[in-house]
């Protein structure tokens, strides 16, 4: 069952625009938002139990409260970078609601007391910059953005910026980094973004879903919010449903829905004739559940920590018995050597290392022992390094091989049978 | 109880001594003049001995498989020799995959004790003990031999092939 | 000031301070590559990890700072661990280059390996080419291969020399560094890279294959290339002089110094020397030429006259105005100065425009005997005959002194005697030529641009007959400073 919190509009073409979006009661939330004290509206936040939605599910009101409490310049980033593999909800959102997202953002940086925002695109999504840059120059125009916004006295300003085709981008002081003109390369953290950030200057970096999630939390109220998910993960997400279902798509669930009832129900279940083998829970980086493992999850944050994995970004990848786990794991540990910006030295040799180790694996000229050394170098990346790309390489190739040995073994044993794979057509 | 064995005093005078000793040599001599093919020495020039193939003699420097002298001047040998009998001075190769290689290589032959000290330390094949060991001359004779003759004397037929290959290595990508 | 502990150890570092830089201070030993006290810190190697107790994870020592009471270890199997995979991981892509690499000896990579390195390398598949041998300039080759990536040739292009001219190009494990371009590296600053490279991807042209690091033995003096009077370190072993490093000096240079510092070696070396008395072309005994010499001053009495150049050390300049003012009771004492209109330049990090390294020492001493002769006064007395015996104390750094055969030509008419730490053939026109010793051979003292006193030692004796001017002094008063040993080349 869909709880229709964000996603309630999005099959009407008029929401895009200005005026169908606020025919459908757009920017009233925006209104009462800026009647309310920004610590009132923090605290509302804060109190709903709103986690980001890139990934990290970090409580957002949290967040907010580490900016210093000054007069300082304080910068709000939307990261619409959506780098993670197998995400495309925030694509979603931008091309049917771009003003859903300009709305949470006006009012996320009316509470943080910015004056200057900037919404970081990835360059590969043309589409969605047209979308949203139209959506900008119509909110400019009514006077919802700008000075003295709607006669609040609160002026904003508000940027697109594209990316140029970096995962790494994505990292929150990656994409500083890159906003500022610089490499995108992480930053060293302390200090943190929240202290000094952009410019040196005190920054938030929120998801494009955690922004647009501020206005049903500000318009219907924190706890009305908590009614839908659990206690520890509160309110609804967007999951890009991929892989071999039927029906896959960006559905919005409330958060503690059970995996298996999102891949049958909402993704119309298995092609038929298959077996469910495998399901990646929250893009690439997240660690594989088994099928039995999948059978017993529920979409939150505590079940799947538990379990070993993490929601992440709500990419949710099932995969049946017609898929080898060698391929896909050889074709993850290619992206993630690529993507790698090579500052530090565990991960830059790291992902190269795991790269051509699981290329030799596919070609089937590896032995046992390359499986365990797989295991040591990836348990040796971890932890290392300046942000979590090195963690996020090496999560899915111990994962991967843990769970699914035997087929790794067999594999060693039998080759590779089925045509040529993805991994084998690039290298 | 003394167990020292003292020489008796009949073995202490000085004739008998000598008879016994020539009874000695007889016995050798006319042992050999019978025994000839079991004599130990060999009749040099004509028989020379067999040494092993780790007999530690004249130097040989190897060269790579297009001729070039494979010693990359790491300087090694140099610092491992106790006689400290080795010279190299260092050059820039055109070829950026050679790099470095000597200009003067030099061995001073009265010096070296024939350790092998060098082999052992060279990281790459490029000096060996070969199995020669005469090199003579007089005095006044020039002993500190160089690469010309380390590397490419008439004995050598060219050039001793080394075993580690910079070619092959970079091949399979280490 | 903030107390804390360090591998069972306490010390009291001031506030803000960083761990790492808590380590450096106690002199403990910790594994790093990209971390520099001249240069921001970048944290990228991950080799500095330390454990702090209460917190599970390990920590980089360059970027945290100390608090009250933190108890820090890298001794622990934890940190041990960590060190050795994050070596090895800079190992698996490092070439086998170690017999042509000049860093052998004091490469950082090596240093590590014996305590934490793995011994085993595990990794079996092909290593990443780069490219090899890049010519970056007049000063600098680089090596892509062996960069580890440290970025501190890249920040210190970036925050010292402010030029800018390296950077990291493409991302992962096919980074290199290089220039935009291939612009070349030609700021005058650009050996300190070399220094600072903790491998063998920078290497000094000049020094390039010339010698193996363990062959050489250092000393330390002041470099007499210029009025700054940076710290230096010089290499050496039996067969001459090879480079000249900075050393880190608080007062006057920090931790750099400039390339036209690093000839200054050169002039010292057998091959440019004066290595024995001339009396014109031909070579005397240096007892005879001391005579020769006494004598001649001692007639000319107090018409003899001293042409003295700052490049000799406090000591020396005393000896020889003492003997002028007092024995010979000469009041001709000139002052010759290369380039006086650029004195006053400076580039704004090291480099100065007096190229004489105790220029105010001289001028001080001068002050006191009330000298204030220059060379054009020389030169008038000179060729109007007042003066006819010159003693001429010159410039042992024969580049910047460009108008030497002038000088030359004019002293050749009456009897000069001429002191040099190097040969030049247009000194046999001269009556009488002594060496003297260089500044890497003699113990003195000069004073620099600031009024600081810098120590120079005597490190090398390459000329066995070449003397200090205190030397020649007490042999002109009669002592016997007669010289046996010379090194041989």
């Amino acid at each position: 069952m869909e709880s229709k919190l964000l996603t309630e509009h999005y099959d009407k073409e008029s929401f895009r625009t200005l005026k169908g979006y606020q025919e459908l009661g757009g920017y009233e939330v925006l209104k009462k938002a800026l009647k309310m004290k920004p610590a009132e509206i923090i605290a509302t936040v804060k109190e709903s139990g709103l986690r980001g939605r890139g990934g990290a599910g970090f409580s957002t009101g949290t967040k907010w409260s580490f900016l210093p409490k000054n007069d300082e310049d304080r910068y709000l980033l939307c990261n619409a970078d959506e780098g993670e593999p197998g995400t495309f909800k925030d694509r979603l959102m931008m091309e049917r609601a771009p003003h859903q997202l300009i709305e949470g953002m006006i009012i996320s940086a009316y509470a943080i007391g910015s004056k200057k925002s900037y919404i970081y695109i990835r360059g590969e999504y043309t589409y969605p910059i047209r979308v949203v840059e139209q959506a900008l120059r119509e909110a400019y125009d009514a006077g919802l953005l700008g000075k003295n916004i709607l006669g609040s006295g609160f002026s904003h300003d508000m940027d697109v910026y594209r990316g140029a085709g970096a995962y790494i981008c994505g990292e929150e002081t990656g994409m500083i980094s890159s906003l500022e003109g610089l490499k995108g390369q992480p930053k060293l953290k302390p200090p943190f973004p929240a202290v000094k950030g952009y410019l040196k200057k005190p920054t938030i970096v929120n998801n494009v879903e955690t922004l647009a999630a501020v206005v049903p939390i500000i318009r219907d109220g924190a706890q009305a919010y908590r009614k839908f998910g659990t206690e520890k993960s509160a309110g609804t997400k967007l999951f890009s449903l991929s892989g071999d279902v039927v029906k896959p798509g960006n559905y919005e669930v409330t958060l503690g829905y059970k995996l298996s009832d999102l891949i049958n129900n909402e993704g119309g279940g298995l092609k038929s004739g298959r077996k469910l083998k495998a399901v990646i829970p929250g893009g690439s980086s997240a660690p594989v559940l088994t099928a039995e493992e999948a059978a017993k999850a529920t979409l939150d944050y505590e079940c799947l920590q538990q379990m070993g994995s993490m929601l992440g970004s709500g990419a949710v990848i099932v995969i049946d018995d017609s898929h080898s786990m060698v391929d896909l794991l050889s074709t993850i540990m290619h992206f993630y050597h690529h993507e790698s910006c090579g500052q530090c030295t565990p991960c830059r040799e790291g992902t190269g290392w795991l790269d051509k180790m699981l290329h030799r694996i596919l070609l089937g000229e590896a032995k046992s022992q390359d499986l365990d050394q797989v295991l040591n170098v990836a348990k040796n990346m971890m932890g290392r390094t300046i942000c979590a790309l090195s963690d996020a390489a090496a999560l899915p190739a111990i994962s991967f091989v843990s769970k699914f040995r035997d087929e790794f073994e067999r594999h060693l044993k039998e080759g590779f049978k089925e045509g040529k794979s993805h991994a084998q057509m690039h290298h | 109880m003394s167990v020292v064995k003292r020489p008796s005093s009949v073995s202490q005078w000085y004739l008998p001594g000598i008879f016994v000793g020539l009874y000695h040599t007889l016995k050798a001599l006319l042992y050999n003049l019978s025994h000839r093919q079991k004599m130990q020495t060999l009749d040099y020039p004509e028989e020379k001995f067999e040494y092993s193939p780790r007999f530690k003699g004249t130097h040989v420097l190897t060269v790579k498989k297009d001729g070039a002298i494979r010693c990359t001047a790491c300087m090694l040998c140099a610092t491992n020799c106790p006689a400290q009998c080795i010279t190299i001075i260092a050059s820039e190769h055109e070829d950026p995959s050679v790099e470095k290689f000597p200009i003067a290589y030099e061995i001073d032959m009265l010096r070296c004790v024939f350790c092998g000290f060098c082999e052992e330390a060279c990281p790459v094949d490029a000096v060996r003990m070969g199995p020669e060991w005469q090199i003579p001359g007089i005095s006044g004779t020039n002993f500190v031999k160089g690469i010309d003759f380390l590397a490419f004397r008439s004995q050598l037929k060219g050039g001793i092939s080394s075993v580690l290959d910079d070619q092959e290595r970079h091949g399979q990508g280490i | 000031m903030l107390k804390c502990t360090i591998n069972g150890k306490e010390i009291e570092v001031s506030s803000g301070a960083t761990i790492m830089e808590a380590y450096h201070k106690l002199q403990e030993e910790i594994a790093y590559y990209c971390w520099h006290p001249g240069l921001s810190v970048a944290g990228v190697c991950r080799m500095c990890m330390v454990e702090i107790e209460g917190n599970p994870k390990l920590q980089i020592a360059c970027n945290t700072p100390v608090a009250e009471g933190m108890k820090i270890t890298n001794e622990s199997e934890k940190v041990k661990e960590s060190v050795k995979w994050t070596l090895d991981f800079h190992l698996i892509n490092h070439p086998l280059d170690c017999p042509i690499c000049d860093q052998a000896g004091e490469c950082g990579l090596q240093e590590f390996y014996m305590t934490y390195g793995k011994y085993n390398p595990e990794m079996g598949d092909r290593k990443v080419k780069k490219h090899k041998v890049v010519d970056l300039g007049s000063q600098v080759v680089l090596d892509t291969e062996r960069c580890i990536l440290c970025s501190r040739c890249v920040r210190f292009t970036e925050e010292v020399t402010k030029t800018n001219e390296l950077g990291i190009f493409n991302r992962g494990d096919h980074s290199e560094i290089g220039t935009f371009e291939n612009r070349p590296l030609n700021n005058k600053y650009a050996v300190n890279t070399v220094d600072i490279c903790p491998v063998g991807a920078l290497t000094s042209k000049d020094f390039r294959f010339r010698q193996r690091a363990w062959y050489l033995k250092e000393f330390e003096t002041t470099c007499n290339g210029c009025s700054t009077g940076c710290r230096v370190n010089v290499f050496h072993n039996q067969n001459g002089l090879f480079r000249v490093k900075p050393i880190y000096d608080e007062a006057v240079n920090g931790h750099w110094m400039c390339d036209e510092g690093r000839d200054i070696y050169k002039h010292i070396n057998l091959d440019q020397r004066l290595r024995h008395s001339k009396a014109g072309a031909q070579q005397v005994p240096l007892e005879k030429a001391l005579e020769t010499a006494k004598q001649a001053l001692k007639a000319a009495g107090s018409s003899a006259a001293l042409l003295i150049t700052a490049q000799y050390t406090q000591e020396e300049n005393q000896a020889i105005l003492d003997f002028f003012s007092n024995e010979l009771k000469s009041s001709n004492i000139f002052y010759w100065k290369n380039n006086e209109e650029t004195f006053e330049d400076f580039d704004g990090l090291l480099i100065r425009g007096d190229k004489n390294p105790n220029t105010q020492g001289l001028m001080n001493l001068l002050k006191e005997k009330s000298a204030s002769g220059s060379w054009k006064d020389l030169k008038a007395k000179v060729e109007s005959g007042q003066i006819k015996t010159v003693l001429v104390a010159g410039p042992e750094m024969l580049s910047v002194y460009p108008d030497l055969n002038e000088k030359v030509t004019v002293l050749s008419k009456t009897q000069t005697i001429w002191l040099s730490t190097c040969e030049h053939e247009f000194f046999d026109q001269l009556s009488l030529q002594l060496p003297v010793s260089g500044f890497a051979e003699k113990n003195g003292t000069y004073v620099n641009y600031a009024g600081l006193e810098r120590k120079i030692q005597a490190g090398v004796k390459f000329v066995a007959e070449a003397l200090t001017l205190q030397e020649i002094v007490s042999a002109f008063r009669g002592a016997n400073v007669s010289k046996t040993n010379e090194v041989a080349l």
